[in-house]
Order: C-alpha cells, then structure tokens, then sequence
C-alpha cells in the first residue's frame, strides 16, 4: 500500500478532491482539529417536518389541560407538633467528656463544683420528661448528653433541699419563690435543676410545665358541683397532672399506703393497704373523677400522721417539690365562659386555685406539712402583660429589700390603672401560723458570673462544638456581648458556628 | 488666568488716572466709593477743577485759615460729572475697585515672609452669593476665584510681620462673626473618670459615657441583650471596645434615640470609639482602621415626585 507521505519532501500527499468523496460524509462539517473519527459516526436521522403549513389542523388556541399537581399528603393530625414539640436529649456527634460529674446527693451541695457542668442522671431523665422538665428551644440536642451549669443559685437551691430533707433544723421546712428574670436567664432551666436534686432525693414532684394550656380553653371544663357552681373543674387537664405525678414519682408512690377515707371517692375501691399510685391510676383512668382523686393523693402526701384503722404500713410522707412554669398566664381572665357567656377568671378554676392558695399560708398547718419547695416561675417571653402581677412582684422584691409595707416607697397599684384585686391578693406575706412555713420570697434570676461563664464555655469547647482558645479575655467579650453573662445568649454564642477565612 | 485681564484693568486704570486726574479717589477705600463726591479733598501738587486752590507761600508768610467755601456757589463748574470709581463703566465697578485694591496691597507687601497654606489661619472668606450680595453686583464664579487667589496669598503672610493694611483688607472679606475662630475644647476625662461623646448613624443619636470598668455595657438602661436582640448589633455596638481588646476594661452607659436597630447600634459604636479616644487618644489609628473613626454621614434619600420611591420609577405602561 502506498504511504500517504510523500518521502521526497516529508508532507502529506494532497488529499483526493472532495467531490470523489461519498455526499453523506461531505455533509458533516468537522473542525480540523478533532482527533476522533468523525466521519465514521453515523448521519443524523432526517428530521421529518411537514410540507408545507398545518393545513388540515385547527389553527385556534388550545387550551392546555392542567395536569392534576401530584400532592403529597399532609401530616396526620398531631405529627407536626409532635416534631415541634420533640425534645431530643443527645447528640451522638457531639464529643464525650471525660469526667463529667452527675447530679446526686454530694454534688448538689459541692460548692467547688460552681461553674462546671452537671450531667442528668440517665435513670433520671424519664422521671423529668414525665414531668416535662425539658423545653423544646433549650438546646438540650447539641450535646452528647444533657447537663445543666451549676451557679450560684443552683448551690443555693442546692442547699436548701438537702437542708430540707436531712435531719437538721431546716427539716419539714417549706420555701415559697418567685423566680423572675430576664429573657433566657435559665428561669426553667432553674425549676429543672429543682427537679433534678428532688428526684435525687426521693421528693415527691408535682410541676404544671404549661400553665397557659389551663386557661386558652383548649380542655374541658364543667362547674366543679351544685354547690360551687361558680367554680370550674378540668378533668383531663386533672388526669393529665396525675399521670405527670404518677409517673415521675412511680417508685415513691408505690411504696406510700392511703392513709384516711376519702369523702370523693368509692369506699370499696380506695382500702387500707392501697398505695397511692393506684389511687392516682383511678383518676387517671376516669378523668370524671381525677380532680378527686388529686385531691385525695393530695390530702394523703400531706398527710402527717394516720388514721384511725390505718396505722399500718404507715409511712411519713416525703417533701414534696411543687413548680409552675409561667404564672402570668393565671393572673388574668382566661378564655373560658360562664352561662351568662362573661370570661370566667383564671382564679375560679379549681386547678388554678389549688396551686395559688399554696403561696398563702395554711389556715391551721403548713401549706405542705412534711416541708417542700414552691417554686412558681414567670416567662419573659411568652407571658401577658398583668399589671397587678407586676405591682405584686415590684412590692415582694421591695420587702425583701427592707422597705416597710407603711412607708411611702412601697410601690402601690396605681389606682387609677385598675389592678385586679384578686391578684394583688394573691400573694400573702402575713405571718405564717406553722414555724416552719416560709413567705413567699422573689428570686431574681440574672446574668451567669465571669468564672461560671468560662465554665459554662468551656463545656461547649470541650463538646467539640466550639473551636476557640478559652481564654479569660475571650469569655469577658462573650460575656458582655451576651448582656452580662445571660445564659442562653452564651449558649447562642457558643452554638454558632464560625467558619474564619483563614 | 484672570491675572492678565486684571493686568489690563490696571492699565486701563493708569490711563483713566491720568486723564481725569481721579488718583485721590481712585485710591480711596471702594467700599465708600458709593459716597457722594466730596468738595474739600485737599491735594496740593494736582487738583480738581472744582477745586478751590489755596496759594499760600509758607516761607513768607503766616499761615491764613482758608475762607469757608460757599457750596451754594462754585466759582467753576464741571462740565459734566465725573465718576469716583475708574471701573465705572466696565460692569461690575466695585468688583474691580476691590480686585485692584487687592492687588495693589499684594504688590507692595509681596516681599514679605509666608507660610505654608495649611499653618495659615483659616478664615471664612465670604462665598460667592454673600459676596455678591455685599458688592451688588454680578460677579462671575470664575472671577471671584481670581480674587480669592490673591486674598488666600495674603493670608499667608506670616501672622506676625502682617501689616494692619493687610489684617484690614482681608476681613472685608470675611464672614461675620468668623466661624471658624472658634475652636471647641477638646473633650477631657471628667474628675469622676468619665468621657463622654456622640455619635450618629442615619436617624439615631447616641450620647455614650465611658468609664474603666469590668465590661458592663448598658443601652437606655437595659442590658446590651434587651437593646439589642440581634448579635450582630451587639457585635457592632461594642465593636471600638472589641477590636482594642477593651470590652473588659471599661463601662457603658449608653442613650439613643431615634432611628431603628441597626442605626442605634451603629450610633453607639461612633460614640464609644470617640469617647474611648478621650481616654487613650493613640487608640485612634487602630480605631481607624476597625472603621470606627469615620462618619457614615449617609442618609436616608428623600422621595421624589413621579418616582414611586427616591430613583425608582413607575412601571412602563404602553397606554
């Protein structure tokens, strides 16, 4: 075969002239420098268009049909405030940290401990989702486990409940607080630590986590008898506190007996040896009868001795640990109405005014006989705006702060604003009548110090959440960027992820 | 540029002089130029024709006090009226009577020691409108730069040599009540260690007090978090405090008002990184640098009619 070099001058030979070439090749144009064989893919398909215009076809607008859009179903009811209102506990990608220290008896009090990072004991966490300790927003989710800091306050509190049930003089005590604060300065974070040193030491816990749930009218309501016609019961919110109670405090319900007849209930169903978790079942079971059956569990966890023909496996009752979460929502109307269609106050539910009437003091005994802690919360976020309540809270702090009730400083309602007077009642300081009974105090929650603060930043830096140096200059800035040390916009800063330029 | 038809003014000037013998007035201050031609100007080489010429031989005899003339009756009259000001014709006489001034007393104190244009005292010359309001004329801008060029090289004569003939001419051209002559005492660390200062950002005002402290900052007398909801406010706010490594060192008691969010903070930062340079004055490079130094003077632009917001215009409609 001939080489299409020409050897005498090494060039190509001229290629044969195009029109020898076959006309199917001819028709593709190919660039020169292509290196594939163009030539050899095979000719395009002839594109079959019509002669000519559409002659034979309608020439007027069709209208499109709509293709019916594929929809995917709406959640089932429910399914999107479950995901709204799922509280996760742990973050598997979050670190570990070695040596975390738990929540328990010896901790509670360890004043070295200020400033670090207790764990919740995993055992406990069930009791406090029971009670519904934790709060969808709290950031519970970014780290491996949940824990919560330990401040001043929470020594403090500390203190006071193991004060309250060892042996000491501070025995059968029983502390009322108020605890305000600002916006996300860790007021339900305080109530969960509560929870957490009461569960640690076998307390009985009573929490209402949604007060406002009590008075949107979103559960039943009926007069509470022919008597109290004035007065409203909530069955199922009843049952609903029950079941918190029962399950959250299973182990110590189950091992207290009934103490006494109950006027409400069925004498062959509540007997001697009945323990009181299945006496709180039978409200649960029948909400008709749940704020009954509360009142007797009531009645029996404040009972402080037996019966006559009950004496046996009598045991004293342990203190019990009351919070609310968010009074404001019960200082004013709620959205309830009467037969003559007028708001019913938020006072005259039953529920409502069982809870309250424990910031007074009991007419002959303690409010909680065998001692205990209240500890009723206000939000700043979501809570109405109640000028009585306000009034109420402003003379509290002022009394505790030594201004006399008679003296001109005494902040007073301002007549001409109309303050409920219900609610300016609400809070009674008068002397007590049992010695061991306590006045309602105020507890201003504010900003975490610069030390528990470090701690507090360096739990996040050792989580792998945060990459930063902790230094004492870097947690001041923090400190005064999150308006002095307020712990949830540290947590705010210390979540935030910082991608540097570098 | 517009020396040379000064230059020729001047030699117009000369040749007026010269003809109708108008030196005296033509020297005389412009600014009373506009007075009425008085009769009793005494020059003894080269008088008026209304002139009443006094022979008097001092060597031979006594000084004799002049007759009182008698206004009512002039032994000669002009034939006609002739103008004070040279320029008369030209337009804008008083303009050029003050231009010539000028340059005249240039001419004569040109040797004279100057100073650098910066070390020369700032003075508030009158701006062109004023300026034209005084004279009473038109007077073109360019023109009135050529007379600000001289009046700006006399200034810089130095202070100390600078002849009142000077100091006067250029404070016929200044503004009254001089508004740069007054310099405000800068601001000082009070007895009880707190500055204090200002700040604005488009329609917010903050007034900043600033004292060594622990990091405190409150804004209106709510936290920093209250004030500020947003972190990126609260990052800018304290932001001059921040980048000098100074947030735990001072406190701050902050008031503003108007304007929204972003300008309050804004408003703070200017007025924190101006009263944080009251206490330590050489921060002021690094300030600048964080871009908290400079004024962000911008404003909201105003609506226009026919616009639906300030630029933006209606949609097109074709009918």
């Amino acid at each position: 075969m001939v080489s299409s070099f020409c050897w005498g001058c090494l060039t190509r030979l001229p290629p044969a002239p195009r029109a020898i070439l076959p006309p199917t090749l001819t028709a593709q144009r190919v660039a020169s420098f292509h290196s594939s064989a163009a030539l050899l893919a095979p000719p395009a398909k002839k594109q079959n268009k019509p002669v000519g215009g559409k002659f034979r076809q309608g020439n007027s607008a069709r209208m499109k049909k709509k293709k019916p859009v594929e929809r995917t179903r709406p959640p089932a009811v429910g399914e999107r405030k479950a995901l709204r209102k799922r509280i996760i506990l742990s973050n598997p990608n979050a670190l570990e940290i070695p040596g975390m220290k738990e929540v328990s008896e010896e901790t509670m009090v360890d004043a070295r401990l200020r400033g670090s990072i207790l764990g919740l004991p995993v055992p406990m966490l069930d009791q406090l989702r029971a009670v519904q300790a934790f709060k969808p927003k709290q950031g519970w989710s970014i780290f491996r486990r949940p824990g919560t800091v330990v401040r001043r306050e929470t020594l403090e509190l500390g203190r006071l409940i193991d004060g309250i049930s060892g042996e000491g003089e501070d025995k059968g005590k029983v502390v009322k607080k108020i605890v305000t604060g600002d916006r996300s300065t860790g007021k339900t974070v305080h109530l969960l630590q509560a929870m957490s040193m009461a569960f640690t030491k076998k307390w009985v816990v009573v929490t209402v986590p949604e007060p406002q749930d009590l008075v949107t009218a979103s559960t039943a309501y009926a007069p509470l008898s022919d008597e109290n016609p004035n007065v409203y019961v909530q069955p199922e919110a009843s049952a609903a506190l029950l079941s918190r109670t029962v399950a959250a405090n299973k182990q110590v319900l189950s091992g207290l007996t009934v103490s006494r007849e109950h006027a409400g209930l069925l004498k062959s169903a509540v007997k001697a040896g009945t323990t009181l978790e299945d006496l709180a079942k039978m409200g649960i079971q029948d909400p008709a009868a749940a704020w009954n059956t509360f009142q007797a569990l009531w009645t029996e966890l404040n009972a402080t001795s037996p019966a006559p023909g009950f004496e046996k496996n009598f045991k004293p009752r342990p203190p019990m640990l009351v919070t609310v979460d968010g009074i404001a929502h019960w200082m004013k109307e709620s959205k309830y109405n009467n037969v003559d269609v007028k708001p019913i106050h938020a006072h005259d539910l039953v529920f409502v005014q069982h809870f309250l009437s424990l910031l007074k003091p009991g007419p002959s005994q303690s409010s909680l006989p065998n001692g205990g802690v209240l500890l009723y919360a206000t939000s700043a976020s979501n809570s109405p705006t109640v000028y009585a309540l306000d009034v109420v809270l402003k003379q509290l702090a002022a009394r505790q702060a030594g201004v006399s009730p008679s003296s001109p400083e005494f902040p007073q309602p301002d007549p001409y604003l109309n303050a409920d007077k219900r609610v300016l009642a609400t809070i009674d300081t008068s002397k007590p009548v049992a010695p061991k009974e306590g006045i309602p105090e105020i507890q201003t929650l504010g900003g975490l110090s610069r030390e528990e603060a470090r701690g507090f930043m360096e739990y996040f830096a050792r989580s792998g959440l945060l990459r930063e140096n902790i230094t004492d200059a870097w947690v001041g800035e923090k400190w005064s960027l999150a308006g002095g040390g307020v712990v949830g916009e540290l947590e705010r800063l210390g979540r935030r992820l910082r991608v540097t330029a570098a | 540029m517009a020396c040379p038809s000064s230059n020729g003014l001047v030699h117009a000037m000369h040749s007026l002089r010269q003809t109708a013998q108008l030196r005296s007035f033509a020297q005389r201050s412009v600014l009373s130029a506009s007075a009425p031609i008085r009769h009793q100007q005494r020059q003894p080489a080269r008088g008026y024709a209304t002139e009443v010429v006094e022979e008097t031989d001092k060597t031979t005899e006594k000084p004799v006090a002049a007759p009182e003339i008698d206004f009512s009756q002039f032994k000669s009259t002009p034939t006609r009226i002739i103008p004070v000001s040279g320029a008369y014709f030209s337009g804008s006489p008083k303009f050029i009577d003050h231009l010539l001034k000028l340059e005249s007393i240039l001419a004569k104190y040109a040797p004279l020691p100057t100073v650098e244009p910066t070390e020369a005292p700032r003075m508030a010359w009158f701006k062109l409108p004023q300026f034209r309001e005084v004279v009473g004329e038109p007077v073109a801008t360019k023109k009135y730069q050529s007379l600000l060029k001289i009046l700006l090289r006399l200034n810089r004569i130095d202070q100390k040599l600078m002849p009142d003939e000077v100091r006067d001419a250029l404070a016929l051209f200044t503004r009254p009540g001089n508004p740069y002559g007054f310099q405000p005492a800068p601001p000082t660390v009070n007895e009880n260690g707190i500055s204090r200062a200002k700040g604005k950002r488009k329609e917010a005002s903050a007034v900043v007090h600033l004292v060594e402290g622990e990091g405190e900052v409150r804004v209106n007398g709510k936290t920093l978090v209250e004030a500020f909801p947003r972190v990126h406010d609260r990052e800018s706010a304290t932001w001059a405090l921040r980048c000098t490594q100074r947030l735990d060192k001072y406190n701050v008691w902050a008031t503003v008002q108007g304007g929204g969010n972003t300008g309050q903070a804004e408003a703070v930062t200017l007025a924190v990184a101006r009263a944080l340079l009251v206490h330590e004055p050489a921060l002021k490079p690094v300030l600048r640098k964080a871009g908290v130094v400079t004024v962000d003077a911008r404003r909201v632009e105003r609506k226009k009619p026919g616009h639906v917001k300030a630029r933006k215009m209606p949609t097109w409609v074709k009918r």
